[in-house]
């Protein structure tokens, strides 16, 4: 009976072989705090590899995903014994004042977070990193001054993206919905005119850059990387403004009293914070820290987030009522 | 063997499996239900009476149904024309319709749209666009090339494991046409393995989210995963969430309607214990050159189902940027040099061994099944064990960290657990196939020879049912390693896997860095596809089964 070993072993072996897929590092006794983030991966590292070398036996360990991920680990968190997270940065105020509201972060801020501008910031949590809603064409369409423009006879197809799947739409939505001239009769005139819907400002970008519509509303960043890399496209600041989305950080309830959680909150608001997270491609909150691509005297906006936050179920079913979905 | 008393051998199996399927199934299915119940029961008729609700329902079942009743002929008619000797290539065909299997769905599902969509390869070149490939029909039709593979193996096992040549020939003998053969003689036999098919195809479109999100979301076609995903997204408020556990299990529900009375009915005419020729049982062919168009149907589907979408994303994984021509001169591989990291490697290999560790328990796992659910006391276990396989991946994703999160915490093992419970169905419904062909005659004669009953399984069993258990193996190997939704949800730091780094490049929202990974992810399945398959043709061949069969004699002699 020359195999039963191996009839054994080949039982065995799947086990045997998942501490190879489990072996993280070393270990080595290190402090270490868990983050929570839906921040991109080319703007999150370089940010921890800093703070981690400027605080020598310090270690972050992050959990990145997508929103809606980020939501469903939390919630399963919750349930199973609470958050395991001891500092979490949301890509949108939105999300996080549901985490406020769960009393799961907030009742702290770092002393520096007042260099940050009010629009920010509240009491429970800080602004560290923007996305702007910018307007982008095709080059062979004349770039729109206003965002009324997208709704006027000069562009045929706009493409926007679904506030139910991007915050930054439902950012934008919130504002429209809000200013005068606008109200989302502005929606209601775009999709008259043609104007489709999309999941995420990223396609919306990729999308004017094949040609597929003429215009869109995306976010900076993604436009301007794509303009950077060749695309056929331009991207305009239109009047009244930008609207601009700030992505906030907050520290767990849970996790009151870990100076390193604080530490690390505080660095990302930091000045030296703050330029590793433009140096990375992020637009910074902190002003006098120069980020992206910045037109001078591009106009901005604000959303109103708290009557977002509010008014979040009738602003959705309103639009819709027009785009569908 | 169905008849003998049960041993305690036996129940100590049927409590094992039991415990496992409680562990893996009931208990976090049962969770969901009890944060439903005690989170949102008050409010169950406000989640159920939401607007658009119904509609997402309502599109989900038909495109489910949609695609098996188009899915399912077609693999069945594939199945039955490689029946034929003068098909060119027969073998091979066999090989190349599983290519839309080895292409991760997600990736299946954008490359359609780089292939046939506005703007796209056929609009570029030809001038071709395809503008509804972005809505329901798209959506459709690449759920139904998707799901082709499945259905066609499901007949081809069928017609290897029930087919009657005698009767067909006698049929033929007696005057009767070849259409007249199939729809009296063959296809009636046939009929519970494509009711099989059926079933599996449904559930699966019922849980399908990739490819409805990608390509129906932005049409305004909506299903209840792609609701669900929605829920999650601006869930940080519990209500959002307790809507999205409740549309899970809405989709549970649905599949246990369809599924335990198919297989209380299907399961005992399913099982059958005449041995069959392995090869599927040959018929005469016709002339007039037939297995020629079939070969030519056969390229056509592959051609604009897989190989066009696959040269589309091609070409965008070496342009440099979005709207630039994908003409040579402007050709780069600075898209895949982004993601040819040291990081993304160590990603992949951990995946690898995840994704090996998974297969290798799954079909161990899947056997079981098949074994216990011959007897009375483990017939339900199949049906249980189909239950997670309709749940959304973020669902019993969340399920899972809910019941066992406090424990396990996040990482590795959680996501094992998860790959284990979504995936045990793809194990055992192969395995459960080709378990009817074993001949029960050869285990006993060993058991009464002496020989031990891991012996015995082991020198008897194991050998006919190599092909099935590789196979097993290998789907689940494949769908563990595309996996994206769970484990970017269950992974905890410091163990990321290839989903991560997925979801990364997806997010960044650069079409080229996430064509070259896609087109890489896709070698990394084909490159050893193609050993794994000369493989399992060699162990399937007859030279080889009969040398098995006449060593075995000698050992029985000895």
């Amino acid at each position: 009976m020359p195999c039963r070993g191996r009839g054994r072993f080949s039982l065995l072996l799947p086990l045997a072989l998942l501490p190879l897929a489990c072996s993280p590092g070393d270990g080595g006794s290190t402090d270490s705090i868990t983050l929570y983030t839906c921040v991109n991966d080319e703007s999150i590292q370089p940010v921890i590899s800093q703070f981690e070398a400027d605080n020598s036996g310090t270690e972050v360990e992050f959990f990145r995903a997508p929103t809606g991920d980020l939501n469903a680990r939390v919630a399963g968190d919750v349930r199973s014994g609470g958050l395991k997270a001891d500092v979490v940065w949301a890509c949108d105020p939105l999300t996080m004042q549901g985490y406020v509201d769960q009393e799961l972060v907030g009742e702290w801020t770092p002393d520096n977070a007042s260099g940050i501008p009010d629009q920010f910031r509240t009491d429970d949590y800080v602004g560290v990193a923007v996305l702007y809603m910018v307007a982008v064409h095709h080059d062979d369409v004349p770039a729109p001054s206003s965002w009324s423009d997208l709704a006027g006879p000069d562009y045929e197809s706009v493409a926007v993206s679904d506030p139910n799947v991007a915050a930054s739409a439902l950012g934008a939505l919130g504002w429209f919905s809000q200013a005068p001239d606008y109200g989302l009769d502005f929606y209601a005139t775009l999709e008259d005119n043609g104007a489709e819907q999309v999941s995420t400002p990223d396609e919306v970008t990729n999308g004017v850059a094949q040609g597929l519509y003429q215009a869109g509303i995306t976010i900076a960043n993604s436009g301007y990387l794509a303009k950077d890399e060749g695309s056929p496209i331009g991207v305009v600041w239109p009047e009244p403004g930008a609207v601009a989305i700030y992505g906030p950080i907050a520290l767990a309830q849970t996790s009151a009293d870990s100076a390193l959680a604080k530490d690390f909150i505080s660095y990302v608001v930091s000045e030296p914070g703050q330029q590793i997270l433009a140096e990375a491609g992020s637009y910074p909150t902190l002003p006098g820290v120069e980020g992206p691509e910045f037109p001078a005297d591009a106009p901005v906006v604000y959303p109103d987030w708290p009557t977002i936050t509010a008014d979040r179920d009738a602003l959705l079913g309103d639009y819709q009522k027009i785009f569908g979905g | 063997m169905p008849s003998r008393p049960a041993g305690l051998g036996w129940r100590f199996g049927v409590l094992a499996v039991g415990a496992i399927i409680a562990l893996l199934v009931a208990l976090p299915v049962f969770r969901l239900v009890y944060v439903v119940w005690t989170e949102g029961s008050a409010s169950l008729h406000e989640i159920f009476g939401r607007p658009g609700l119904g509609e997402a329902v309502v599109n989900t079942v038909l495109l489910a149904a949609a695609v098996t009743v188009v899915a399912v002929p077609m693999g069945t008619l594939v199945a039955l024309g490689l029946r034929r000797a003068d098909v060119p290539g027969r073998r091979w065909w066999r090989f190349a319709l599983l290519l839309p299997v080895l292409v991760p769905e997600f990736v299946l599902g954008y490359s359609w749209t780089q292939a046939y969509g506005r703007a796209g390869f056929t609009d570029t070149i030809l001038g071709l666009p395809w503008p509804s490939v972005l809505g329901p029909w798209g959506v459709w039709a690449v759920l139904v090339v998707n799901t082709v593979p499945l259905t066609y193996l499901f007949a081809a096992v069928g017609l290897a494991t029930r087919a009657e040549p005698n009767l067909e020939r006698a049929a033929r003998a007696s005057g009767a046409g070849a259409a007249s053969v199939l729809r009296d003689v063959t296809l009636p036999l046939l009929r519970p393995s494509i009711a099989a098919a059926s079933v599996l195809s449904f559930v699966l479109t019922l849980g399908s989210f990739a490819i409805p999100q990608v390509m129906g979301t932005p049409a305004g076609f909506g299903t209840v995963t792609t609701r669900i995903y929605r829920d999650l997204s601006l869930g940080s408020d519990p209500l959002s969430f307790v809507e999205a556990l409740a549309l899970a299990l809405l989709l549970v529900a649905i599949a246990v309607v369809v599924v335990l009375p198919a297989d209380l009915w299907l399961g005992p005419r399913l099982r059958i214990t005449r041995v069959a020729h392995p090869e599927g049982a040959p018929i005469v062919t016709s002339r007039g050159g037939a297995g020629r168009w079939i070969a030519a149907g056969l390229g056509g589907y592959l051609l604009l189902g897989v190989v066009v979408p696959l040269i589309a994303l091609l070409a965008a994984a070496v342009t440099p940027a979005v709207g630039v021509s994908p003409s040579p001169s402007n050709w780069t591989f600075d898209n895949f040099l982004l993601v040819l990291t040291s990081r993304n490697a160590e990603a992949l290999g951990r995946s690898a061994v995840l994704a090996f560790a998974a297969a290798a328990l799954l079909t161990l796992l899947g056997g079981c099944v098949s074994v216990l659910e011959r007897r009375r006391a483990g017939r339900a276990m199949a049906s249980l064990v189909t239950l997670t396989l309709v749940l959304p991946g973020s669902t019993l994703a969340v399920a899972l960290l809910i019941t066992y999160g406090r424990w396990l915490g996040s990482g590795l093992a959680l996501i094992l657990l998860a790959y284990l419970a979504k995936l045990w169905a793809f194990a055992h419904r192969p395995i459960s196939g080709a378990l009817d062909r074993l001949p029960p005659g050869e285990l006993q004669a060993a058991r009464a020879s002496g020989a031990g009953a891991l012996t015995a399984a082991r020198t008897v069993a194991l050998r006919p049912l190599a092909p099935a258990l590789l196979g097993a193996w290998l789907i689940c190997f494949v769908t563990a390693l595309h996996e994206v939704t769970m484990s970017s949800l269950l992974y905890g730091p410091g163990s990321e896997t290839l989903a991560v780094v997925v979801l990364n490049s997806q997010e960044l929202g650069r079409i080229g860095p996430t064509a070259a990974l896609s087109i890489l992810l896709t070698l990394v399945i084909l490159v050893p596809a193609v050993p794994l398959w000369m493989l399992i043709r060699w162990l399937r061949s007859p030279r080889r089964v009969r040398g098995g069969a006449r060593s075995r004699s000698l050992a029985h002699a000895h």
